[in-house]
């Protein structure tokens, strides 16, 4: 308590040094004068009364310092003086200072941001049990482009009876279902999943109870589990939810219980009912609809499964010749799974984050060295006037820090700038991304620190090596070298130079990689689409099943001609029309087809093609050509011809030269045919994105086949998002209690499915040119420092006749060696790094010579320019001058 | 220093202390005097050492100053006691001398071994 007084005391005493000083200055002089009163009084001479009272006190000076050392504290003294020396050096040469700080900034900005990224997505726990061992298991199979797709339950129930792999398997399928009687009705994102898919997990409840094996038996009781989220917002977190009824497509659920809100598996799920499997369907090997968790044995690695599960399909694939036949099972980790899309370009833009955070390094380092050794004269000097070495460390670290702290705070708000605007990576919106869901990234306080103390570290280092250096050398001899100035040090010299050639070759990496990104990127923006997504709003819905019966065509056809004559009459509205399966939604469906002729083939290899459904004006509404044959009209209807389009690559993978236009499709099965005569071609769309392959696609009207799922597509005169609340009123007109599960324009919709990409190569292009400046700065301060080292050498040479030009050439050389050293370890490193990148390129090869060419170009370039500068300034030497200086 | 003694580490700021509150108010060289008469002379005070004591007392609150005029028309800085002091040196006096009662019985001569 007192101490903590007196330390207050004393720091206010650092406040109010020097009116203390007079102060105490008065209070010594009073007790000089008392004491040599005395002494007169006693009877000795003025003079020698006052020296016996100076005697006594041990000398004014001494006292005085003794009292200023108590009255303040010493080492914060020393410390301030310090800080307010470094500030006035540092505020000297405000082009040093203000690179140093910038590319410090910089560094632990960009590094601090993306790290915190990757670790809010990438490396948050996942709130299961001991998820290492969760997977997803998936069928791939080259018919259906071996894409991971849902299995079928006769698989399920071989690999769960036979395997011996798994803890635990189980099935889930989703299961979109309406909510009403609830407000207004509502669209719901399900998912049927057995009990033990829960247990697996290992979640609780926040509130209720899960449902048990008998719950989740076939025509068990009719039980839901529902997300905080739509217990919040439908439900007002109603505490009694537990046991009360709700109805979903029309039949009554009990609610069992409330998942926690951190509980998000499968991604956006709102509801969770019971997968009821029959015992019969573990015969089914037909329908492929069954998306399998798992949790492996303690033990067995996914490498191991993987491998036992394949030789179990090959056994049944045996016995199931035509269905399994080819088939791969793919099992996922949870993480991946969940990471999806944003894994790869996440981890790049850390490799590339790491580079930049190298880079500013080796630049301020570079800096720093170049910077002190020019201050070798002035350590002579302090040392010659008893600075002693800890004392000199001690300033020079207290610039350092300085100068760090300048760095870092910088670094920090762009690091928190820089969070905020990758936020933007995750549109937590986008259906047809897989990424995981992240509302907030916290900036993570470790790698703050972490590239703090690096940057610092370095900066130290380099900046005391060059002062360790003067003082080993002691003060004689640095006084005379820098006197006589002849050339650098080799030590320094060689340091130099491979930060130079660091530098060099790390930048020539992140170009290469953010070339190959960025003309990818080019490639798929402009590969267009091939419809127009100009103006024009979509609308989703489903019809529930309750209301609009599969028997019941008629009621669905009404609705949809219904609700397109009120979107036609609207004003602004150009044409309206509808399809099942809306581009870039994220939702397919596909059908098997024979051609005419063609026998079911004996392995399940029936060629597939996606499953789109159309009104008549859905092409022109859309602007998708037609390039042979006809569209649809409204006389293809129900009891009329049945009548298909195909699109381009149908016609291209299937019929080759042949006009398919006449020709028959057989959507059924070699014994049940169900023949579609082709009317048309249309061109390719690139319903998965401009990045994606095209599938092979068979339109069918509407009206002979009335799919529940609609989607709208309305092209506007104007601004299509503004419309979007009109058109919803236009369908309510017709029925009121439906509800829209998303209304959207496909601009945007285009925009979100290339976010991603966007972004990552944004964030990569902005990385490499961030490193571009900062190699820049790097060998601009360097070659400008070896010149300013070597004046007086460069001196004696034109003294000994050489021209202007020589010098120039050879400081140009000097820089020029340093770069092409560099230039080819970076091309080695842009190689191996290049192969990271393959997947992520888009109709390209990732060895692109060009771009590795350009990229060593533009760094060649800007390395002879950086070194262009202090080469001129070296040429332009006045020799008598050169040799006068110092 | 022939027969005389100096000051032990810590033992100034009791005696200050002491002598503030028996004298009141003192400057600082009369503080000093004081102390040595007290001591019967036996103590050789450096009086130079007394003005960072003083400060340090004063930073931690037991005393304070203000500046006066001495009997001879010197103005000076007179130094006394706050509350805090006068309790300071009732509890300091109580350590010490608990402190020499305890040395005491080492250096008294062994009765019973």
């Amino acid at each position: 308590m007192r101490a903590m007084r007196a330390m207050w005391m004393r720091l206010r005493g650092l406040a109010s040094g020097r009116r203390s000083d007079g102060e105490f200055d008065a209070e010594i002089a009073a007790h000089i004068a008392l004491h040599t009163d005395d002494g007169v009084r006693a009877g000795l001479s003025e003079a020698k009364a006052r020296r016996r009272a100076l005697i006594r006190l041990g000398g004014v000076e001494q006292t005085r310092q003794a009292q200023r050392e108590r009255r303040t504290l010493p080492w914060l003294e020393t410390f301030l003086q310090d800080v307010r020396f470094g500030a006035r050096v540092l505020v000297k040469s405000p082009g040093f200072t203000v690179t140093a700080a910038l590319t410090l900034a910089l560094g632990i900005g960009a590094t601090t941001a993306i790290y915190s990224v990757v670790k809010a997505v990438l490396l948050a726990p996942l709130p299961y049990k001991d998820p290492g061992s969760l997977v997803a298991v998936w069928t791939a199979n080259p018919a259906r482009g071996d894409q991971p797709l849902p299995s079928t339950p006769g698989d399920f129930a071989v690999w769960k009876q036979r395997s011996g792999v798994f803890e635990d398997l189980a099935p889930s399928y989703d299961s979109e279902v309406t909510l009403t009687g609830q407000g207004s009705p509502q669209f719901l994102l399900g998912y049927a999943v057995s009990a033990n898919f829960l247990r697996i997990l290992g979640v609780a409840p926040q509130l209720g109870r899960l449902y048990t094996d008998q719950d989740d038996a076939a025509g068990g009781a009719k039980v839901a589990l529902l997300s905080d989220h739509l217990w919040r917002t439908r439900f007002g977190a109603d505490a009694g939810i537990v046991g009360r009824a709700i109805t979903l497509d029309g039949n009554s659920y009990t609610v069992l219980g409330v998942m926690p809100r951190a509980f998000n598996y499968p991604a956006n799920v709102e509801i969770w009912t019971p997968s009821a499997m029959a015992p019969s369907a573990s015969e089914d090997f037909d329908n492929s609809y069954v998306r399998t968790l798992g949790r492996l044995r303690p033990g067995v690695s996914i490498v191991q499964a993987q491998r036992t599960l394949n030789a179990l399909e090959t056994q049944v694939a045996a016995a199931h010749a035509k269905t399994d036949s080819g088939n791969r099972v793919m099992l996922v980790p949870l993480r991946e799974q969940l990471d999806g899309d944003i894994r790869k370009p996440l981890l790049i833009l850390m490799g590339a984050v790491v580079f930049v955070l190298l880079i500013a390094c080796a630049n301020t380092a570079g800096l720093a060295l170049a910077r002190n050794a020019e201050r070798q004269k002035e350590i002579a000097v302090r040392m010659a006037l008893g600075a002693t070495r800890p004392r000199l460390l001690r300033q020079f670290a207290t610039e350092s820090v300085l100068l760090a702290a300048l760095g870092g705070a910088a670094g920090m708000a762009l690091a928190a700038a820089g969070t905020h605007t990758l936020l933007g990576l995750f549109p937590n919106d986008v259906a047809n991304l897989n990424i995981p869901q992240v509302t907030q990234i916290p900036i993570d306080r470790g790698v703050l620190l972490f590239a703090f103390a690096i940057t610092m570290l370095t900066t130290f280092l380099f900046a005391t090596v060059p002062v360790l250096n003067a003082m080993r050398t002691g003060t004689g001899s640095a006084m005379k070298q820098s006197v006589r100035g002849g050339t650098a040090s080799r030590w320094s010299s060689r340091s130099r130079s491979e930060i130079v050639i660091c530098e060099v070759s790390l930048s020539l990496i992140l170009l290469t990689a953010a070339g190959l990104l960025v003309a990818s990127f080019q490639r798929v923006v402009s590969a267009g689409l091939g419809f127009n997504p100009d103006r024009v709003l979509s609308l989703e819905v489903f019809l529930p099943r309750d209301r609009y019966p599969s028997e019941d065509g008629a009621k669905r056809r009404l609705f949809v001609a219904e609700t397109l004559r009120r979107l036609n009459a609207l004003p602004g509205v150009k044409s309206a029309a509808a399809t099942n399966f809306l581009p870039l939604s994220g939702f397919w469906g596909t059908t098997g087809f024979l051609l005419r002729g063609q026998a079911t083939p004996k392995n399940g290899e029936a060629p597939e093609a996606d499953n789109r459904i159309i009104t008549p004006e859905y092409l022109s509404t859309m602007e998708i050509p037609v390039l042979r044959g006809r569209g649809f009209t409204d006389a293809d209807r129900e009891g009329s011809l049945h009548v298909a389009l195909i699109n381009e690559t149908m016609a291209k993978t299937y019929f080759k030269d042949k006009d398919p236009v006449g020709e028959a499709l057989n959507l059924g099965s070699a014994e049940k045919p169900d023949w579609w005569q082709i009317a048309g071609v249309t061109g390719d769309v690139k319903a998965f994105g401009q990045d994606q392959p095209t599938h092979a696609d068979i339109y069918r009207p509407f009206d002979q086949i009335p799919f529940p799922l609609i989607a709208f597509t309305i092209r506007t005169a104007n601004d299509a998002g503004a419309m979007t609340r009109t058109a919803e009123q236009a369908m309510w007109n017709i029925d009121p209690v439906l509800p829209v599960m998303k209304a959207i324009t496909m601009n945007l919709l285009t925009a979100q499915t290339l976010a991603v990409r966007r972004a990552s190569s944004t964030l990569i292009a902005s990385f490499a040119a961030l490193a571009l400046v900062l190699a820049c700065v790097g060998i601009y301060g360097v070659m400008a420092y070896a010149v300013s080292r070597r004046t007086r050498e460069i001196g004696v040479r034109m003294a000994l006749g050489a021209k202007r030009a020589d010098v120039l050439r050879m400081m140009l050389g000097a820089g020029f060696r340093l770069a092409a050293i560099g230039i080819a370890i970076g091309l080695a490193g842009a190689l191996a790094a290049s192969r990271l990148l393959t997947s992520m390129m888009f109709e390209m090869s990732a060895f692109n010579p060009a771009i590795f060419a350009l990229a060593a170009a533009v760094l060649g370039t800007t390395a002879v320019l950086a070194s262009y500068l202090p080469a001129r300034r070296a040429a332009s030497v006045d020799p008598m001058q050169a040799l006068r200086t110092e | 220093m022939g027969g005389k003694t100096d000051v032990w580490q810590g033992t100034l700021a009791l005696m200050v202390l002491r002598t503030l509150e028996t004298m009141g108010s003192l400057h600082g060289y009369g503080l000093a005097r004081r102390i040595e008469q007290t001591s019967g002379d036996l103590l050789e005070l450096n009086y130079g050492t007394l003005y960072p004591a003083l400060l340090k007392l004063e930073q931690e609150g037991y005393i304070r100053s203000k500046w006066g005029v001495s009997e001879n028309n010197r103005r000076a800085k007179y130094y006394e006691l706050t509350k805090a002091g006068h309790l300071q040196v009732k509890k300091a006096a109580e350590d010490w001398e608990q402190a020499t009662a305890i040395l005491a019985r080492f250096l008294s001569p062994a009765e019973e071994a």
